[in-house]
């Protein structure tokens, strides 16, 4: 289990805090997905649990042992797929490849075998003797999820990391995602495609302003909010709203007298709704 | 744990990384910043080669047969003066090159640094291996200089020290050149660095001419500088003189503390 405890971080020079008094429970074998808008510290908090950024107060603990720098025993657990690009590209894929398991101190000869299995999964395998600068933005990224993978760590922290992937690389990357958890990983991972973090995720917690404010199922969330979702086209532009029984929202309809569409209620709409209260 | 790549529709392997000691982990640190080094190496050999002649080459032609006759250099040839000097100086602009340059560009710009701070190996050992690739790519400038200046018509003596003595000083250098880049905060700070570090020193420690002449109070600035102790050390083994123990010692102790002031600020920095 993975415990963030009331942690704060607050960048050098930054006026404002980039997290707040974080306080956060991730069970092993969870997938757990941290949504929020832009500059909400979805990026910081992921840092602090990869010790890429330390934190200005508070802790994390990996199954009881608290995290640092020095701890190599629990770094070695976890992977961490970072929203910008973090790769040599003076190197060839298969050398990319080759660092993270040299410093993982993998055997070479598992290295080059299993480099050529998650190039070969990544679909870029053809490219393992190019240098990282001649692949596309989809390509890199599909390199730094093969790279994760291959220490084949015990959580796996994954920001944004279909961001830039073709439709059918991202499906691709989220059926891995259901497939990794199934088999017992432990998932954290930010996305602004709700719609998988809907599909791929145990639980949510929605962060905005270095605060989180809800964690739960998304499931529930979607029911706490209204899993009938009724959108009215008022005047410029189309209004949702959710009712929790079949009986409030044909009310609604038979009242409004105007076009509606009915549908189900999404964890995108919590997620707009919660956010748009937030933003006033 | 093997069946969850297999799940996936990875095939999976089974990884026994678990007792690795902590001695273990030293070794896979300083063995990986040096394979990067010597991939970099591999990569660039050409331009890393003509990069570390042009400077050195310059300095001998224009200084061994230009200004050369003019200098006084208690009998002996000006060149067998010289190419010591230029020795000490390849190596220390080479090892401190390869690294800083290379580590920023990691650092800032690529951010590939980051799964260095994120991976399971002790910093230090990175760093200190990332040192002694800068120190052996300072000795292969050395070497090479060495090597055309016979071309040159010297006729210095070389021995098993005067490799020594060329890795310390690259190690010295490379270490300073983890410092400035870990320091640094953009690409113009290493230039700057450079600047007022590097270039300082290619002129006034004893590389180009004898600086015994020099006003008492500059020469103690002068001997502190690690360059100088390098080119005392290549000359005098050069000319089949003794050397001072204390030089060599010199340069660990620096070494030592450059790679201890690296650690330090690298632990504390709560984001690099
Ligand atoms: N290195 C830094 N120095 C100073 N401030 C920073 C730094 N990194 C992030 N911040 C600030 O911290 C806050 C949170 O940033 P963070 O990158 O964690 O957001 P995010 O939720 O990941 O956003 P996005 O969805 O855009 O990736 C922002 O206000 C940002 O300006
Ligand atoms: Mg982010």
């Amino acid at each position: 289990m993975i415990q963030i405890k009331d942690v704060t971080k607050k960048y050098p020079k930054a006026r404002k805090y980039a997290l707040e008094n974080v306080s956060l429970d991730i069970n092993t074998g969870e997938a757990f997905g941290i949504l929020g808008p832009n500059g909400a510290g979805k990026t910081t908090l992921m840092s602090i649990i990869t010790t890429l950024v330390l934190p200005t107060a508070g802790s994390v603990t990996v199954d009881g042992e608290k995290l640092s720098r020095q701890r190599i025993d629990i770094k070695k657990k976890i992977s961490f797929v970072t929203q910008h690009i973090s790769i040599r590209k003076d190197m060839t894929v298969a050398e990319v490849m080759e660092l993270s398991g040299r410093l993982y101190g993998l055997p070479g000869k598992m290295i080059k075998k299993r480099s050529m299995q998650l190039l070969e999964f990544t679909g870029i395998a053809d490219k393992a003797k190019s240098t990282a600068r001649g692949l596309s933005g989809g390509q890199q990224r599909k390199l730094m999820i093969a790279r994760a993978l291959l220490s084949d760590p015990e959580i796996l922290v994954l920001d944004e990391p279909t961001v830039g992937l073709d439709p059918h690389a991202r499906r691709k990357i989220w059926d891995m995602l259901i497939g990794l958890k199934l088999k017992g990983l432990t998932l954290l991972l930010t996305t602004h495609y709700i719609e998988e973090a809907e599909s791929v995720c145990d639980r949510v917690a929605f962060i905005s302003g270095g605060r989180v404010s809800d964690i739960d199922t998304p499931a529930n969330m979607i029911s706490d909010m209204g899993s009938f979702a009724i959108d009215v086209f008022e005047g410029e532009r189309t209004k949702s709203y959710f009712f929790k029984s079949a009986e409030e929202a044909e009310g609604f309809i038979k009242t409004s007298g105007k076009p509606v569409k009915v549908r189900d209620s999404t964890l995108e709409d919590v997620f707009l709704k919660k956010m748009g209260t937030e933003l006033g | 744990m093997n069946e969850q790549l297999t799940a996936a529709g990875i095939p999976a392997e089974e990884i026994t990384t678990e007792s690795k000691s902590t001695f273990s982990r030293w070794l896979d640190g300083i063995r990986t910043a040096i394979w990067e080094k010597w991939v970099d190496f591999r990569h660039e050999w050409k331009k890393i080669t003509a990069s570390a002649l042009v400077s050195p080459l310059l300095y001998m032609v224009a200084l061994g047969w230009g200004l050369g006759s003019m200098v006084n250099t208690g009998g002996r040839p000006y060149i067998d003066f010289l190419v010591p000097g230029i020795i000490a100086l390849a190596t220390m602009n080479t090892a401190f090159s390869s690294v800083s340059v290379s580590l920023n560009v990691q650092r800032l710009f690529e951010r590939s640094f980051d799964q260095i701070i994120i991976s399971p190996v002790p910093m230090a050992s990175y760093i200190f291996g990332q040192m002694i690739g800068g120190a052996l790519r300072g000795m292969y400038a050395g070497v090479l200089i060495f090597l055309i200046s016979l071309l040159f018509g010297t006729s210095i003596h070389v021995n098993v020290l005067f490799f020594v003595v060329m890795f310390l000083n690259g190690l010295v250098f490379a270490s300073l050149g983890v410092l400035a880049s870990v320091i640094a905060s953009s690409h113009l700070d290493i230039s700057r660095f450079s600047t007022f570090v590097i270039t300082p020193m290619t002129f006034l420690c004893n590389t180009m001419f004898p600086v015994d002449r020099m006003p008492a109070a500059v020469a103690v600035i002068i001997n502190c500088l690690p360059l100088t102790h390098t080119s005392r050390m290549l000359r005098a083994i050069a000319y089949t003189e003794s050397i001072n123990v204390l030089s060599i010692i010199y340069l660990i102790v620096l070494a030592a503390v450059f790679i201890a002031l690296t650690n330090v600020i690298i632990s504390r920095k709560s984001n690099l």
